[in-house]
């Protein structure tokens, strides 16, 4: 009690300390989303924290007071789900800005795997039939679709190594925090349905993971370092060079096969 | 965040689908869990590609394995086989089987070598706004894929076998190169000569 208790007011003090840090340094006209998110954290949690301080949920008696923290914590939580999208988003939106090039290439492509992965989100928690009250319904709600954006994140972060595209401190402390969060979040709540003697360390594992994310926001934006502009070249006349390189590939193809 | 959240009685199915769908999502979350940890620990990616990749903006039309004319006469068998069917000239046979292993070894190498070439040069013009699609990139990796493990297969099987093995499957190695060629065409294409020019001369600034 007295350990989840810290957990939670440490979250909330750093989560109010992050948003100081976004506002004070005027980061936060750079990163709009997540300074959305960062803002929707502080006030849930800061209700959260609230309602366990004079509203604690007690197994033994069944009056509406003991129902309010369970209710409230699970609500947020899967409003929560849907909102760590925005951070996809905005990670997405930093490394490739929809001025750039890569994005108009590669947009598309990412859209339909976006959207097939959203799919196999929902598949995998309507799939999953055992559930037996709201506790497992938004465990389940929270790990397939946190699967989905450890993925996104990953992803994304994968493809701007593999173009060469420089992350700054900013985004790249945002993202690797977040997606090791989502998917730590992701192993220890399958495991808490799995295995009934995890249960106890999930109940500690999840949020003291949450604020070492949230003590590697606080670092990742400590200083403004925003992502290097990717260099663009201007795509006009294509007609020479197109020429020289058929001419170049034929006679490759000539001493290749006589 | 406290043991009152446990309001439901959860029954530990041991229903099949249930466990095989919560091991998944166990493995694949530590998984993920790892490559974050990976990924943070390697630190931030280069902001441009090495010096090899700077050197293919000028070799890019003077591929080194591409270019070479004597493909078919270096993987025949027929002087080989002339000298072996003279005992006294057995020895010279090979020598000549022994340069031979050599200089392919030699050349599957540079094809090699001119496929991650061509595929990084890809990927920089690709990086420069290029425009391009996902299926053509994927599409671009499989090719590259498979030719770098045919031709290490190649490259296998003159040091077991010898140059004259397998004749037909080394001298089609080339052929590997020519789609890759094909691909990075198709890219560079896309830029004037002006802008390629403009390319290098920044890449080449930005490696200095």
């Amino acid at each position: 009690m007295f350990l989840s208790g810290a957990i939670c007011v440490a979250a909330v003090s750093l989560e109010l300390a992050t948003l100081l840090l976004l506002v004070s340094k005027g980061v936060w006209r750079s990163y709009r989303l997540f300074f959305v998110y960062a803002t929707w954290l502080f006030l849930a949690n800061s209700a959260i924290l609230v309602t366990f301080l004079y509203l604690p949920a007690d197994s033994h008696t069944v009056n509406w007071a003991s129902r309010v923290y369970p209710a409230l914590y699970w609500n947020i939580d899967s409003i929560d789900v849907v909102l760590r999208f925005v951070v996809v988003w905005e990670v997405f939106h930093q490394i490739f800005p929809k001025s750039s090039g890569l994005n108009k290439s590669l947009s598309k492509g990412l859209a339909i795997v976006a959207f097939a992965l959203l799919v196999v989100a929902c598949g995998t928690f309507l799939i999953y039939q055992n559930y037996t009250g709201p506790r497992s319904i938004h465990l389940a709600l929270d790990r397939s679709f946190g699967l989905v954006q450890a993925l996104m994140i990953l992803g994304t972060m994968l493809m701007a190594r593999y173009y060469g595209v420089r992350c700054g401190r900013n985004v790249r402390g945002i993202a690797l925090a977040f997606g090791g969060w989502v998917s730590i979040s992701t192993a220890t709540n399958a495991m808490a349905d799995l295995a009934g003697p995890f249960l106890p360390y999930w109940y500690y594992l999840r949020p003291l993971s949450f604020v070492v994310m949230i003590a590697v926001w606080i670092w990742a934006l400590w200083v403004y370092e925003p992502n290097p502009p990717i260099m663009e070249s201007e795509p006009v006349e294509l007609g020479q060079w197109t020429e020289d390189w058929n001419r170049t590939i034929s006679a490759t193809r000539t001493i290749i096969r006589p | 965040m406290d043991r009152g959240l446990e309001s439901d009685n959860l029954s530990y199915t041991d229903h099949h689908t249930a466990m095989i769908n919560l091991i998944f999502f166990t493995i694949l979350g530590l998984a993920l869990f790892g490559s974050f940890i990976f990924i943070a620990l390697q630190g931030s990616p280069k902001s441009l590609p090495d010096s090899s990749a700077v050197q293919a903006v000028t070799e890019i039309i003077a591929l080194e394995g591409s270019s070479f004319a004597n493909a078919r006469r270096l993987l025949d068998d027929t002087d080989y086989q002339a000298l072996c069917s003279n005992p006294d000239l057995r020895r010279l046979a090979q020598r000549l089987r022994n340069d031979r292993k050599q200089l392919a070894l030699t050349w599957i190498s540079s094809l090699q070598n001119d496929l991650i070439r061509l595929w990084r040069f890809r990927r920089f013009l690709i990086q420069r706004g290029v425009p391009s699609s996902m299926s053509e990139e994927l599409r671009t990796l499989q090719a590259l894929s498979l030719s770098l493990v045919l031709l290490s297969f190649i490259r296998l099987s003159i040091r077991a076998a010898g140059p004259f093995a397998l004749p037909r499957a080394t001298r089609q190695a080339g052929q590997l190169v020519d789609s890759m060629s094909t691909g990075a065409a198709l890219v560079l294409g896309r830029i004037p000569a002006a802008g390629w020019a403009e390319i290098e001369r920044s890449w080449v600034k930005s490696a200095a």
